[in-house]
């Protein structure tokens, strides 16, 4: 990626999202069940959008899933991806319920298809800052 | 049928719409080009600036527009006025039909300035936080709705050459009209041979950025003929909001638009096949392509057969986007379209004049979280 100030980054200090962060950093796929209800909410919320309870409990989950759709960025849209075009966005249906964005490993002699069956990998974009990425299921 | 309370039927109505030149407008603010076609509106209309005592402003992505820069610019005083954050016509329209009907203004003017390519606005990003989409690279509208066709391919098996269908009709219309930024011919060949954006979307599948502005001059029903022009009478409107956004199944599809065009219709008292030109606000071609479906127009699916069969083109059963779009005229957030809509509804419309036009539908969208629609017919 390009110079640092030019990343795009999460804030991963926000009390209400910050332990998917840590967990990420861990190398761990952290989802956030409302005790109530046990909805997973994603993204993390204080208030569960399905049942309005507060209390809540973190999970590790195998972030394992199936691409729901892909799209490859030939151009880079915006200068914090410059140096990282061409690379490919996949919305990934987690076996845990949510919809996640994540990019998509690159892989020898493999096309990315709808319905491929993708594992979380882990990237350390700073030392603060680990994002979930995806690569298919060998 | 779906049952509308009390629809809007007939009781505000355009009457002037107005524009600045399409483009660039380097030396100039977006509030300036909002000013610039509120006087052009305000002629179309035939009235002083002391006769509109409503005001409906459209905020920018770089936060210029507000009522109350716009009002001061203007120098009016009105009875009402407000700010739309998203304020693609559509919802801008209702709100000020609403402050009509309410009685709380009986003449809205409605305005829209952007200076976004010489500001070098970045519209990339979205207005709000978004830690889990564009850390990953998902910026720009160009990716989700990438991630859209590309869904619509697997579960319809749609073609790039039938999503380039969109793109090809829509610059066919742009080059009757002078106003039309994008006015070079554009074959599907030309399509196909352009390069990936984001794959599979390519350049002419995404709106341009441009500089402009837009207005629109609303009074109520039983002023409509106290004007120079015909009015558009509004038949219909409806929206929706789908705030929990990726919470929903299938979100970047946009199911939720369907109740939208089921209650635009029922308000109206119009059937699909009384529409004569219909306007599908395009930031990209997906929109157009999701529309046509979810508007009914096609079935489920049915989008890219019917676009490929130039149906939507000059000549075509149902012409869209008969001003080129955003993806061809100007990235105006559906305000040029609905000056459009207006004066196709009038007769104006010169070479690319839909022959006998009497109703107008206007679509339009807040991204992945709202829809609106207004149904628009003439008089006579």
């Amino acid at each position: 990626m390009s110079g640092r100030e030019a990343l795009v980054l999460p804030l991963v200090d926000d009390p209400v999202t910050a332990p998917f962060w840590t967990g990420a950093r861990e190398r761990r796929v952290a989802l956030q069940r409302c005790l109530r209800c046990a909805y997973v909410r994603w993204p993390p919320a204080r208030v569960c959008p399905e049942c309005l309870a507060e209390e809540t409990r973190w999970e590790t989950v195998q972030g394992r899933g199936t691409i729901w759709s892909f799209a490859v960025y030939v151009r880079a849209l915006h200068p914090a991806f410059a140096d990282d075009v061409p690379y490919t966005v996949a919305a990934v249906e987690l076996d845990a319920g949510p919809l996640m964005i994540g990019r998509l490993d690159e892989a020898p002699s493999w096309e990315p298809a709808i319905g491929d069956r993708v594992e979380p990998a882990f990237e350390d974009v700073t030392p603060d800052v680990t994002l979930v990425r995806f690569r298919v299921i060998a | 049928m779906t049952e509308v309370a009390t629809p809007v039927g007939g009781r505000a109505a355009i009457v002037g719409v107005g524009e600045t030149r399409q483009g660039e407008h380097p030396g100039l603010t977006g509030d300036d080009l909002a000013v610039d076609a509120a006087k052009a509106a305000l002629a179309d209309a035939g009235i002083d600036k002391d006769e509109v005592d409503g005001l409906v402003t459209c905020l920018t992505l770089d936060g210029q527009g507000t009522d109350l820069a716009i009002g001061r610019l203007l120098g009016l005083n009105p009875a009402y006025s407000a700010t739309l954050t998203y304020g693609t016509c559509n919802f801008s329209i209702h709100l000020a039909a609403m402050a009509i009907m309410s009685g709380m203004a009986r003449t809205v003017l409605l305005t829209y300035g952007a200076n976004q390519r010489t500001g070098r606005v970045d519209v990339t990003r979205g207005p709000a936080r978004a830690d889990f989409t564009e850390p990953h690279g998902l910026v720009h509208i160009a990716g989700p709705a990438a991630l859209a066709f590309r869904r619509h391919q697997h579960l319809y098996g749609t073609t790039e050459e039938q999503l380039g269908s969109i793109a090809v009709a829509q610059r066919a219309f742009a080059r009757m009209n002078p106003l039309a930024i994008f006015r070079g011919p554009l074959a599907l060949e030309d399509y196909l041979a352009a390069p990936y954006l984001v794959a599979p979307l390519r350049r002419p599948d995404v709106t341009m950025i441009s500089d402009g502005g837009v207005a629109i001059v609303m009074t109520a029903g039983d002023r409509a003929h106290d004007h120079p022009n015909a009015p558009a009478r509004l038949l219909g409107m409806a929206q929706t909001a789908s705030l929990r956004e990726s919470q929903n199944p299938d979100n970047y599809l946009r199911p939720w638009l369907r109740p939208v065009a089921d209650r635009v219709f029922a308000a109206a008292g119009v059937e699909r096949v009384d529409v004569d030109v219909a306007f599908f606000q395009d930031p990209t071609s997906v929109w157009v392509l999701q529309m046509l479906e979810h508007y009914g127009f096609c079935g489920p699916g049915e989008a890219g057969p019917f676009v490929a069969e130039g149906r939507t083109g000059p000549g075509g059963q149902l012409p869209v986007n008969t001003n080129g779009g955003q993806l061809s005229e100007s990235y105006m957030w559906g305000w040029l379209h609905v000056c459009e809509a207006v004066r196709q509804l009038r007769g104006d419309c010169g070479p690319r004049q839909v022959p006998g036009a009497r109703v107008a539908l206007h679509a339009s969208t807040g991204a992945f979280f709202k829809g609106a629609a207004t149904i628009l017919g003439r008089d006579d």
